[in-house]
């Protein structure tokens, strides 16, 4: 306890006190009220846009992660063929380590890469992935999607597995089709577990740092500066710690009020679906 | 979702979708593969050439890639085993035994489950350096080495252990201790060998940690050494998939062994209803 005391209740409380400083790690913080905070939202342009698209990339890799892993994991859930396989290929990239995947990805988004080649296959013309400022953008959300669908899946499916097979014996003598099997009975009993991934889902992407730094270092023109990596450049690049201070502060408090929201929506969730 | 689909097409395409989704997910890392075989900057989807080990031989001999991949060791091995041992131990007490002031460190421990890492980076960084352990394993690995999760997923599991074993085991005059020992590792051996395993590969694949401590390239972990490839002299594609290849060598074994734990811990709090 001490432990947590000295490595985050503390920290958190510096983190507070910092945000309402001037700090450059050299000389002593000094107090500036809430001079960092009405400069990030009225003066920084570089901020609001990190945090605009920041925004915008938790929902376009939650949302489609999420409905892709349903689909993948409703057909399986009751086991059939090849099943171990079939799991075990969609965990791959979940289980790769991040910084390596990254790796990898710069190469699949060169000129003459995995992207341009599969795009040629279709007959569609080269994108300039990591140097054109939407296609970057795109290319991190299209690697993200690939790394977390893994884990998604994952979790879905064990949801799904722990409906009761019974549920699914009399929707079939009652003769119901594949579709509304699972709109009437698989869909409302993973409920919970669809938000509890979207709740994990939307904390990790909102904190995510390292595709952005390895593969376009936030370029070209911020259009990649994903909020944690504007948070470690305010630091340590400029060290411009009580700026950086209030970054941090605002996205856990942001974070925060997610996760309660998204909390009080499960609670509502197993209320309704309790049988 | 039954099997007796009557629309035997419809079933194909599905069929034909599933797999072409999996060939998707597989692939980059086949290219990755590819790539590490291949010369230089090559990207052509297959290597013309099979020099797969000439390059890993290259990787692992040059630049302190070696040396990246003990500190790893040492950094990711580090932290998982010293969490296993505190969360454990700080798991086992909330979960079982009875204490004035267990609720408000419970209540503690769900508070800092919610507070980001990202938060407290620059007001530790800033301790650690007025102690002068900027550079230094200890700066590494000290500050994570015992999780708000951890402790959590061991407390969850000790909720588990019955009372009446632990009655038991005390009036045969078993010391708190022995107890521990012979009665909760035992049972909460899944939940410790999870949180091992996810700790390790949580920690290997930690960027921001190393690279605001370590400034020096000797406390360079892996992944910082992964991520400087781009700035050193080029890219040069093949070296850089061969090193990405070796570096997840580790990680891979230890999933390998404690395969079952990884799926456990993922699913951990989704499925309980």
């Amino acid at each position: 306890m001490m432990y947590f005391a000295v490595f985050w209740m503390i920290p958190f409380g510096l983190a507070v006190y910092y945000s309402f400083t001037s700090y450059d790690l050299f000389t002593p913080p000094h107090w500036v009220g809430g001079a960092n905070y009405s400069l990030l939202f009225t003066r920084d342009p570089e901020f609001l846009h990190s945090l605009a698209i920041t925004s915008l990339f938790v929902v376009v890799t939650v949302v489609p992660t999420t409905v892709l892993a349903v689909a993948l994991a409703a057909p399986i859930s009751q086991g059939g063929k090849l099943y171990g396989l079939y799991r075990a290929l969609l965990v791959i990239p979940a289980v790769m380590p991040l910084v390596a995947s990254s790796v990898i990805w710069i190469v699949i988004y060169s000129p003459g890469g995995m992207a341009n080649a599969i795009l040629g296959l279709l007959g569609l013309p080269p994108v300039a992935w990591l140097t054109g400022t939407s296609s970057a953008y795109w290319g991190l959300v299209i690697m993200t999607v690939w790394k977390y669908l893994g884990f998604y899946f994952l979790i879905i499916l064990a949801g799904m597995q722990a409906i009761p097979r019974s549920l699914y014996h009399a929707a079939a003598l009652d003769g119901a089709g594949a579709l509304r099997t699972f709109l009437r009975i698989t869909l409302p009993l993973t409920r919970r577990t669809l938000a509890f991934v979207v709740v994990i889902g939307v904390i990790a992407a909102a904190q995510s740092f390292v595709p952005a730094y390895i593969l376009t270092a936030g370029g070209p023109a911020n259009a990649t500066e994903l909020l944690p990596l504007y948070l470690y450049k305010t630091a340590f690049s400029f060290t411009d710690m009580g700026l950086a201070a209030a970054v941090s502060v605002i996205m856990t408090v942001v974070l925060f009020a997610v996760a309660l929201v998204q909390y009080r929506v499960i609670q509502g969730g197993t209320r309704h679906a309790a049988p | 979702m039954p099997r007796h689909d009557r629309r035997p097409g419809l079933r194909l395409l599905g069929y034909v979708g599933l797999g072409a989704v999996c060939a998707l997910m597989l692939l980059p890392f086949l290219y990755m593969l590819s790539i590490a075989s291949g010369t230089g900057n090559q990207t052509g989807l297959l290597p013309g050439r099979f020099a797969l080990l000439g390059n890993i031989h290259t990787v692992v001999t040059s630049a302190g890639f070696g040396r990246f991949l003990l500190n790893s060791v040492i950094m990711s091995g580090g932290i998982a085993v010293l969490d296993v041992l505190i969360s454990g131990c700080a798991g086992y007490a909330l979960g079982t035994l009875q204490f004035p002031g267990k609720r408000v460190l419970f209540g503690a421990v769900i508070a800092i489950l919610g507070v980001s890492p990202i938060v407290v980076v620059i007001p530790v960084y800033v301790m650690l350096r007025d102690v002068g352990w900027l550079n230094s394993y200890q700066g590494l690995i000290v500050p994570l080495m015992c999780s708000a999760f951890g402790v959590f997923l061991v407390r969850q599991f000790a909720l588990g252990i019955p009372g009446s074993v632990i009655q038991a085991a005390r009036l045969d005059g078993a010391s708190e201790l022995r107890i521990l020992a012979k009665v909760a590792v035992p049972f909460l051996r899944p939940a410790l060998l999870t949180l091992l395993l996810l700790d390790f590969l949580a920690q290997w694949d930690n960027l921001i940690w190393p690279l605001v401590v370590a400034s020096q390239s000797s406390l360079w972990t892996v992944a910082v050494g992964l991520s400087s490839f781009q700035g050193e002299h080029g890219i040069v594609y093949n070296l850089m998939a061969a090193a990405g290849l070796v570096s997840m060598i580790p990680p891979f074994l230890l999933f390998l062994l404690l395969q079952r734990n990884y799926v456990r811990g993922v699913t951990f709090g989704g499925i309980d209803r």
